[in-house]
Order: C-alpha cells, then structure tokens, then sequence
C-alpha cells in the first residue's frame, strides 16, 4: 500500500515540476505561429485559432540569413564539442589515472580557469585573436571554446567512480595507457561523455557573446546574433517573429539532446558496469 | 621523468609576451598602410537587416558615384548603442582604424573627448555645397552634434520625442485627441480617464501611459526639459540631478504611479505590444516604433509632449564623423555629405507598408513622409517640432554617457519602486553623476 | 606493467625511478595544455596584466600600480554587490543541488521510458534556450502590473507583487529563473551519476530487506558523493557567475539589490571603458572563488566516497 503511496507521490512531484519548467516554453510556440504580437500579452490570455500563422517563420529567412547562421552556429558547435570531448576524455583520464609530478598542481589550475568570467577577459582573448589574424573567422568562436576546465573535471570524477579491476584487466593482458583509454574507459564512460556533450553543444550554440566581439560580417555570425538583429534596435522587432526565430533555434539542440539521451540509456544497458 | 612545468612556464611567458604589447595598444606601425589610393573604412552599428542593407545602399552609391573609391564596411553588432560603442573601441584597440564611424548623438561628446574624431568645421566652411546643406538641416541638429565649438558631423538622421496615443481608446473614452499645447494638468485628467479595470476583477489592467524604464531619451529627459531642467549643466560639465526642476519632473512621473495610472515601468520592447493591444493607451518615443506598429496597427497618432513650466523638443540624432586617424579626410567628407544627399536620406522616409524608422536630418526630405502618406497622420511634427519649438541643446550626454544613464537609471528604479523618496533619490544620484559628469 | 610504452629517447633524460608515467601524462595532456595556454591562460595574464594599468580600449594605458586594488577596497558598491551575489548564488545553488538530486532519484524509478524520456526533455528544456527567450518569457509573466503570474495570484485574491521592481523580490525572481535554467544540467549530471552504480549493489540491499532510505543514505549518496561534490562546485562556480539574467531582467536593480559581481563588473569595464578596474575586480573575484572552492575540496575529504 504504502508503495502505491510513494509511487503516486513521485508522479506528483514530478508531473508538477515538469509542468513548471516547460511550460512557460508553450508560450514561445505559441508566439511563434501568432499572426498577432498584441495578442501574445492578452490577460486573460486569449487563443484564437484563426490567429495562427506560418508566416512568422517566413519572417525570419526574409531579416536575416537565418539558414547561413544555421551552419555556422551548427560548425562552431559541432566542433567545439567534439573537440572538447577529446581534450577532455584524455586530460580527465590522466588525472584520474596516472601518477605524475604536478598532478594536483596542474588539477587546481583546471578549477582554476573556470572562475575568471569571461566578460572581463574577452578584451585580451580579443587581442590574442586579432595578433592570431583570426578576428571575424569561425576560428575565433571556435578556439576559445576547446579548453574546458569543466569537462575535465566532469568527466575525471566519472573515471573516478569507474572500478579500478576493469582496467587492471586489461594491463595484465598488456594494454599500453592508450589502449585502456580507448578500449575500457571510453565504452564504459557513455553517459558522461554524452552528458558533456549535451552541455557543450548548447552552451555553445546559445553563445552570444563571443560572436558579438569576434565577428563583423553578418555572413559569419550565428544564431543568437540573428536573434539580437531581429530584435533590432530599440527593440523594436516583432515578438511573433522573434518567437519563431528562437523555436527554430531550439529545434536541432533537441535533436541532439534526443540523440544523446537514446545513447545513455543504451549504454548502460550494454556496459560491463552489472558485471 | 620530471613533468615539464619548466617547460609549461615558458611557454606561458612566451604566450604573455604576445599579448602584452597589443594589451598596450596603440603601436599600429604594423599598418602596412594601403592609403594613396582612395579608400574608405565605416564602422557601423548592424542593429537589424535595415542597417546593413542601408548601409550597403549608401557605400554602393557612394562608390558609383565616385569612380574610382573603393568602401569597406565593417559591421559591429551590438545590442545597443552602448555594446556598439564597447566593441567598436575593441576593434580600435587591436589596431583597426575605419575612417568614418557611426554615432549618435550621445556619442558625441564621447569621441570628442577621446580625441577620437577630426572635426567638420574646416569643410563647413570652404565647402561650396555644405551652405546649402546645412540651410536645410535644422539648427538644432547642427547644435546637438557640436562639442566646444567643433562641429562633429553632420546629422543623417535623427528622433525626436513624442507622445503616441492609441486613437481607438480615445474614441471609446470620449476623448478628444490632445493638442499641440497640452499642459501637464491636461496630461494627467486624460491619462486617468483611459485608466480602467476592463475585465471586471477589480484592479486596472488598462494604463494611462507608460515610459521606458531602461532609457532616459524616451524616459524621464521630455518631462525634465519641459519642468525646465536639464540632467547637466550646459557645458556638459556637472551633474544638475538635484534641482528643483529634476524634481518636479520626476515627483510627476512617480505620483503617476502611485495613482495607479501608469503600472510599473517596463522596458521599451513591452511597452510596444501592450500599446497596440490597448494595455497601455500613451508612451513616448521617436519615430522608430512606427516601424514595429506598420503595417497591422494603424490607430495611432503622434503629439508633442505637454508642456510644463515651459515646452522644449527633446530629441537624439546619428552621423558618421570622421575619425582622427583617417588616411583620406577629403574622401571621408565627401562620404559624410553623401550620407545626408537626398538620394540616401528618402530612404529614410519609407512608404505606408513599410515606413522608415528615423527622421531624415533634411528639412525638404522630411516634408515628403506626409506626403507619401506614411503614417501617423500627424508625421509633419516630427520636423515642426526641431524647427519650432525650442529644444534640449546641449544634450545632457557627458563623455562618459553609458555610465551616467546608468546611474541615473539606477537611481529611478527605488524612487519609481517608492523604496527611495524622490528628494533622497536625487540627492544620491547627484552625488553619485558628480564623479562621472567632469570634464 | 607499463615498461614498454616508454621509449628510450626518454629514458636517457630522467631517471627511472622518477619517471612513473610522466611521459604518457604528457601524451594524454597535451590537446588540452596547447588549448588552455594559448586561449585561456594568455587572456587570463592579460586582464593581470591589465589590472595595474589605467586603459580605456581607446588611449594609451598607463601604469598606476596597485591603484585599481587601492579603489576596489574603498568601493561601497562592490561590497554591496558581492552580498547580492553571495545571497543568490548559495539559494540557486542549494536548489539545484538539492531539488536537482530529488528529482534525478525520481526520476530513476521504475517507469516507461517513453515517459522517464518526456520528464528528462521537460527538464533540460529551459537550458537548450538561449537568454533572449529566457528574458521575452519571464519578462512577460512577472511584469507587475500587466504580467501573467500576478493575473493569477489576482484571481485567488492576492495582491500584485512587484517581482522585478522591488529590493525584496527582485533578487528572488532572478533566483527562481536562473534556478529554472540550469536545474536541468544538474539533473542530468545526477542521472549520468546514478547510472554509473552497479546495479549489483542496490540489489544485494534490497535482498538484505533495507528500504529505500536505507538504500539511499547507504548506497546511493556514498556512490554519488563524487557527482555531488562535483555539482557543488561548478553550481557554486556558476551561480556566483551569473550574468544574463539580472541583466535581461531587473538590470541589476533595483539600485544593486539584484546586481551580481560579473555585471558589475562588466558594466565597469564596457559602460565606464575602465578596463583596468574592470580587471582587477575580476582577478580579486577569481581568487574569491578559488578560495571557496579549495575550502569545498578540503571539506569533500569527510564525506566524498572514491572507489
């Protein structure tokens, strides 16, 4: 009985807390299929579906060159994350690992680059960026965006809690370091790696600040500068039209988020982890 | 094995050293410089399509017009005039120096003071078309852009403030649409009768009027100047936040509020939407909502702000001055008239479906918007209100002008919230504004 | 074991008894060095750099020495705003480590997967948005007057909250939307972490007749400590980071009451264009935070469980 109770209650809880954090989202769609911006701030919100609209959409490709900072913004991330997935599998595994000097020096530095925020050294990674000949390129959205003292960490603790015997294994059957990375970490770290990246793709695929110092011409810009000029100065933009610009800037990111979550689910099923 | 932290030392300081001297700044001997020929660089503010096709407009004219001369765009997106601002002067710092660069006129006094910008006087006067010109663009345009008697450019286009009403709440309250001398009495008994409870529940969701909360030019500078005050002094040299006159203004704008006739202040882009679905029946701006409200929402027309102890037009305005360090000034003047030539500035002028969102500097374009028909009906008084009426010179926009509205937007905050009386709040932003407005 | 992944050149360097696996550390280390020299620790020694001087982006700088740190100390405000900030960042960060954890364990129960995949999409649907969205919906929801959640309150009887203009809510407000925003990562950092214990253990506990709190508190949060402490420290690291909320939502205000150490200091540097003040702000910051984090890493030593 009282397990009934507890599962009834988990359901609550959870049906509350999804319903209050996606919910505010609707409005968004809604928006972005609204002939009618004055409607969107209506109390009581009104919903007509003779008011509903493609149109919007049409909207954005007609301002800006919205497919163009598509593929770029998709380049940038893609990149980014797969990069970043690399430099830190290996970084999180040689902390988590091996045994060298400077280890915990080294690790204090990796926490370390987290905490400067980035709004105040965009100045100098400007300059670094314009010595490099690199200013208005993909390159300089790029670039900054493989080091990540968060995906070390992130995935180091992951090693972490991988049990040692695993790996032990196959040293004994004469696997160099690499070939421990490559064959036993990796296939058993899935759900972190496809948690990195997630969190890496979309935080670079909503970056704007990078894009709004580094890049000029409109051709190189992605979407959340497109975002910003549909908005237009003093704001003045429509809000049905922003709506649609940012559903559509949602879409892939749920892909991807589909994708990776399909994976973490599998790949615990197929781990050695249950042994 | 030793790890390399030796190794990773050096080639940190090595890494340093790359950054140090741009970090510096301002050793561009690197400028292979590719002057001789007739070439021109334009920073610009890419706030939306319209900028960049605008802008594109102009350099494709410019060049054909001028065989020969090869322009160079630089697009620099900001959010706002103030990010604009910040990353141009990035882009100046690793090097780069466009010859011409966009501003408004709250910037001017900012290049000014940075020594930034080659003043235009010089042309002015040896120009044998600029007389006729500047005959055509009003005095205070000219007077907005002038710093300590340099003339910083001429003005392509410019804003000034109004009030925009929604006709329909109007028709359906009785009320006859406002007249040009309107006072603050007036204002207010109107603001009140369009303030309602529409859906019944006991509280009003209907507002007189509304005013930005996150900029002073559509904000409190109309009420300011028509109390007659100023947020500086007229050298633009100390903060006159404290004054009887500021006062007033803000006392108005706060007991509004507290009537309930204005709700919470909101920033520009709500207040738009919430004007054309009748949430809010009065707010001020320049003419760039009419870009947003064309062509779906027509029931609109535009007056002067009442008048208070006195009436002055309070407005803002954009150009391309001419920087310092431009290779070719000649051709860099010969740019800046191009911008204000009747041929760029009718696009500013738009037609009904979709109106332009400025005001063109030049009396005889401006004249046209009533007469291609681009809405609202009133649209001569943007011009009218430059050339007939008195208005806010100088502008109150020190050097340091994104630090200055900030302050002074922080400060309305408590006073407008009724956490700060408005005397206390003004003691303090004064107090606060006299270390940022010197000179 | 691992003798002959050294090559000889090396040996002859080193002595071998110190050598352990430098070599490979190296190896594995490198992608991430060459990165973080050039785009991180450059730019970082930069705004050092910067810091002892008086730079505007557009003259030249000059030398003050220590000025800028002599200023920080005399600024009211600063001290005003880092409260702000510390008020903030430790609610959003118990709420995401707490209400995150709660909601990861949930969601871990025996369901479908098609509706344990719906509850993960809710939840890390507000992180995929970018700040542009987030400030058009919450903007239109907590306007005071003329915003959705007051209509509500209005119908049940309550008066208007003034949530984005008031010293007392203001802050709350851009707690619950920065909360609302990154609870999603947390839970998805949890569940990775969830996930990586064996099933084994949990199984042999409930044969054993332990229930579910005993479960938890004996093998749940021991197995999880790693990924706990991890959320600690990066949500303690974000939320005293905060930047676009306040700024798409209150500006910082009303006066600072909402106003975080990064806006601040970004208004500094891009609204005053003092750059150096702006740099030594955040060079004195960083070391706020790394102090808090070495005092997390010294306490984790009690309670995280490594394998």
């Amino acid at each position: 009985m009282s397990r009934i109770l507890a599962r009834i209650a988990t359901f609550a809880i959870l049906v509350v807390a999804a319903l209050a954090i996606a919910a505010p989202f609707l409005w968004i769609f809604r928006g972005a299929f609204s002939a009618s911006d004055a409607e969107l701030y209506k109390l009581p919100p009104t919903f007509s579906p003779g008011n509903l609209t493609a149109g919007n959409f049409g909207k954005v490709t007609d301002q800006v060159p919205y497919f163009r900072f598509f593929v770029n913004s998709l380049i940038v991330s893609t990149t980014i994350t797969a990069a970043q997935i690399i430099t830190c599998a290996t970084a999180a595994y040689a902390f988590a690992r091996l045994k060298f000097r400077g280890k915990n020096v080294l690790f204090a530095v990796v926490i370390g680059s987290l905490m400067i925020p980035i709004q105040v050294t965009i100045v100098p990674l400007f300059l670094v960026m314009s010595k490099l000949e690199l200013t208005n390129t993909l390159w300089a959205l790029i670039l900054p965006g493989i080091f990540s003292g968060f995906g070390i960490f992130l995935l180091r603790q992951h090693f972490l809690a991988l049990p040692a015997e695993l790996e032990e294994a196959a040293r004994i059957d004469g696997a160099g370091h690499l070939r421990t990375f490559v064959r036993v970490i990796l296939p058993l770290s899935g759900p972190s790696i496809a948690t990195l990246g997630i969190l890496c793709f979309t935080y670079w695929w909503n970056d704007l600040l990078l894009p709004l110092v580094m890049i000029s011409d409109t051709d190189r810009q992605t979407l959340p500068v497109g975002l910003v000029l549909l908005a237009g100065r003093f704001s003045t933009g429509s809000l049905g039209t922003i709506a649609a610009g940012i559903a559509m800037a949602i879409v892939p990111v749920l892909i991807v988020f589909i994708a990776a979550q399909r994976y973490i689910v599998q790949s615990i099923a197929s781990s050695g982890l249950k042994l | 094995m030793n790890f390399p932290i030796r190794k990773i030392a050096l080639a940190c300081a090595a890494a340093v050293l790359t950054v140090v001297p741009t970090a510096a700044c301002s050793d561009n001997k690197s400028d292979a410089s590719s002057s001789g020929d007739k070439s021109l660089e334009i920073a610009y503010w890419n706030y939306g399509p319209a900028a960049e096709t605008g802008n594109k407009a102009t350099a494709d004219a410019f060049m054909a017009a001028n065989p020969g001369t090869k322009v160079t765009l630089t697009p620099v997106t900001g959010e706002n005039w103030g990010t604009y601002y910040a990353n141009v002067a990035t882009l100046i710092a690793s090097g780069k120096h466009p010859d011409l660069m966009l501003i408004s006129g709250e910037g001017a006094q900012f290049v000014h003071a940075n020594n930034l910008v080659l003043p235009v006087n010089k042309y002015l006067d040896k120009d044998a078309d600029a007389k006729a010109l500047t005959g055509d663009i009003a005095k205070g345009l000219i007077d907005g852009f002038t710093v300590k008697g340099d003339v910083v450019t001429l003005t392509n286009a410019w804003n000034d403030m109004v009030v925009y009403y929604n006709t329909a709440l109007f028709k359906k309250a009785g009320i006859d649409p406002p007249k040009a001398d309107w006072t603050w009495a007036d204002f207010e008994a109107t603001a009140k009768k369009l303030t309602k409870d529409t859906n019944g529940d006991g509280k009003n969701d209907q507002y007189g009027f509304t005013w930005a909360s996150n900029e002073i030019f559509p904000g409190i500078m109309p009420w300011v100047a028509n109390a007659g005050g100023n947020l500086t002094s007229d050298d633009v040299c100390s903060a006159t936040a404290d004054t009887p006159q500021v006062n007033k203004a803000v006392s108005f704008l706060e007991n509004l509020i507290k009537e309930g006739v204005s709700p919470a202040p909101m920033p520009m882009s709500d207040v738009f939407t919430r004007f054309q679905n009748g949430q809010i029946a009065m707010f001020g701006a320049g003419r760039w909502p009419i870009a947003t409200l064309l062509p779906k929402f027509k029931d609109f027309d535009i007056q002067l702000y009442p008048k208070g102890d006195t009436y002055k037009t309070v407005f803002g305005g954009s150009g391309y001055p001419i920087l310092k360090s431009s290779k070719n000034p000649d051709l860099a003047w010969e740019y800046q008239k191009f911008t204000v030539s009747e041929e760029i500035e009718k696009q500013y002028v738009g037609t009904p479906d979709k109106p332009g969102d400025s005001i063109p500097s030049r009396r005889s374009i401006s004249q046209t918007i009533s007469k291609v028909g681009v809405p609202p009906a009133n649209s001569d008084l943007f011009y009218n209100s430059i050339d007939n009426y008195p208005t806010l010179v100088p502008y109150p926009a020190p050097a340091k002008y994104s630090a200055f509205e900030s302050t002074v937007l922080r400060h309305l905050q408590l006073i407008f919230a009724g956490e700060k009386s408005v005397s206390d709040g003004l003691k303090d932003m004064q107090a606060e504004l006299s270390t940022i407005v010197t000179c | 074991m691992t003798e002959e992944v050294v090559p000889p050149a090396v040996r002859r360097g080193a002595p071998p008894k110190k050598r352990k696996d430098g070599l490979a550390a190296l190896g594995f280390l490198s992608p991430a060095i060459v990165t973080f020299l050039v785009f991180v620790l450059a730019p970082t020694l930069g705004v050092l750099y910067l810091s002892f001087y008086d730079w505007n982006l557009l003259s030249d700088g000059t030398f003050v020495g220590l000025d800028n740190f002599d200023r920080l100390v005399h600024d009211d405000r600063l001290l005003h705003v880092y409260g702000s900030t510390a008020y903030m960042a430790l609610v959003i960060l118990a709420v995401n480590v707490v209400a995150g954890l709660l909601l990861a364990v949930l969601l871990e129960t025996r369901m479908s997967r098609w509706l344990r995949g719906f509850f993960r999409l809710s939840f890390l649907f507000p992180f995929v948005v970018s700040a542009s969205a987030v400030a058009l919906i919450w903007r239109f929801l907590l306007n005071k007057d003329l915003g959705l959640v007051n209509y509500v309150l209005g119908l049940a009887g309550l008066d208007r909250i003034d949530w984005l203009g008031s010293s007392a809510w203001a802050p709350v407000s851009v707690i619950v939307v920065n909360s609302w925003k990154t609870i999603g990562f947390s839970i998805l950092v949890y569940i990775a972490g969830l996930q990586a214990i064996p099933a084994v253990l949990k199984e042999a506990a409930i044969v054993d007749g332990a229930n579910a709190w005993t479960r938890f508190w004996r093998i749940t949060f021991p197995m999880l400590s790693p990924t706990i402490f991890f959320l600690v420290v990066i949500n303690t690291i974000n939320s005293f980071q905060i930047f676009a909320e306040p700024r798409v939502l209150t500006q910082g205000g009303p006066g600072d009451a909402s106003r975080t150490i990064v806006e601040y200091l970004y208004d500094r540097a891009f609204g005053d264009f003092d750059l150096g003040y702006a740099s030594a702000i955040g060079i004195t910051f960083m070391l706020v935070l790394i102090v808090l984090t070495a005092i997390q890493f010294r306490l984790s030593r009690r309670w995280t469980f490594y394998e």
